[in-house]
């Protein structure tokens, strides 16, 4: 059901103008997929100093705080734009998009990533500011840092994986594939 | 008195000194003459060697190793952000910069060498195209001037001596200069893909 709801959304996305002329234009849709990886640097690459500071990896002789609220705002600069042309990327080729497998899995490690950032930032609210000059962050933090550079290197690993064509919808037989990747058409035309 | 004055400006001689060459280089078009010769080495790296076999073999082992050296080209980001940002006083203001300098140093040489390795293996699965892009070759010229410009230009200049006793403009020029490196590397590196 859900499949289906999914695919005939991509499928109106598909035929709107705006839709052909984005993934027509040569220059066009590049520039879009290279702002998006090039804002990698920014938001990704913020985060990771933050996560580096809180293992203790990376500036231990900084406030862990400091350096948390200080990359805060550079750091949001850059998802923000990341998701803008993560939206327009989809809405390209939005069928395409939709129905692999990698995306499907982005889109849920991205989510995690973003339940635990919401965790993370609630934790280091409540943490009394002792450990603040600390070389380490206490453990739950240190956690969610290392669960946060886990998800983010495969969220960017099944990002670098949607170009390819190893699972898709025409590419195999595997029934439990073609359900999670959101294969209509091959689902029914092999009567699942 | 030269002595003296080329110790006083060393990396300012070694720059205009390599800058020379390369013009030199130029003019007797020893670029041109050299480029074709090293059509074979790249053939012999993708179609020989072991990880250009693996890389045109596995696909998924080059695109797990591709999404590695963008990590690692996010993790220069930061760090170069972070830092030279701070330098142009837009971030970590309460931050002294010596620290910040000083502390990235070491993250960034280790993120700096797994992006080459990595980006060593990507190239050499496709060797025999990149061989060809002018935009390769952009990126292999800005990479070799941006690690030269840090190893020998950015990082002597701010580690030793405090920030207050140095010419403001001088800090902000490396600042942007690094900047400007790092994006064109990652820009560059960017479009080898859509060439």
């Amino acid at each position: 059901m859900i499949n289906e709801l999914l695919l005939q959304f991509g499928q109106w996305m598909e035929a709107q103008q705006y839709s052909q002329m984005l993934v027509a234009g040569y220059y066009s849709y590049n520039w879009v997929e290279a702002i998006h990886v090039l804002t990698l640097m920014v938001s990704i690459g913020s985060l990771f100093v933050i996560d580096f500071r809180m293992m203790g990896w990376l500036l231990p002789n900084v406030s862990a705080t400091t350096i948390a609220h200080r990359l805060h705002k550079p750091m949001i600069i850059g998802f923000v734009i990341m998701f803008i042309t993560g939206i327009l990327l989809v809405y390209a080729k939005p069928v395409e998009t939709i129905q692999s497998l990698w995306f499907r899995i982005k889109m849920i490690l991205l989510l995690l990533a973003f339940i635990n950032a919401w965790i993370f930032n609630a934790r280091l609210k409540a943490a009394d500011g002792t450990w603040d000059n600390d070389p380490v962050a206490p453990k739950n933090l240190r956690t969610g840092a290392l669960i946060s550079l886990v998800l983010w290197c495969s969220v960017v690993t099944m990002g670098r994986y949607i170009p390819y064509d190893w699972v898709d919808c025409r590419n195999t037989t595997n029934t439990t594939i073609l359900w999670a990747a959101g294969c209509v058409d091959e689902l029914n035309a092999l009567g699942g | 008195m030269i002595s003296t004055i080329l110790n006083q400006y060393k990396a300012t001689a070694s720059v205009v000194g390599l800058l020379a060459i390369i013009i030199l280089l130029e003019v007797f078009q020893v670029r041109d003459a050299i480029y074709p010769s090293l059509l074979p080495a790249f053939e012999w790296i993708k179609y020989s060697t072991p990880i250009g076999v693996i890389g045109t073999t596995y696909g998924s082992i080059y695109a797990t190793v591709e999404a590695m050296h963008l990590v690692s080209m996010a993790t220069i980001g930061g760090l170069v952000l972070a830092t030279d940002l701070r330098l142009l006083g837009v971030v970590l203001k309460d931050v002294p910069s010596e620290v910040l300098v000083n502390g990235t140093y070491k993250t960034f040489k280790i993120a700096l060498i797994v992006a080459v390795l990595t980006g060593i293996f990507c190239a050499a699965g496709v060797a025999d195209k990149v061989y060809y892009m002018q935009v390769f070759w952009i990126k292999m010229a800005v990479l070799a001037a941006g690690s030269g410009f840090m190893i020998f230009i950015k990082q002597p200049a701010l580690s030793g001596t405090p920030h207050g006793e140095l010419n403001p403009w001088s800090i902000r020029l490396m600042a942007i200069t690094s900047i400007l490196i790092w994006f064109t590397v990652a820009a560059t590196g960017r479009w080898i893909g859509f060439s």
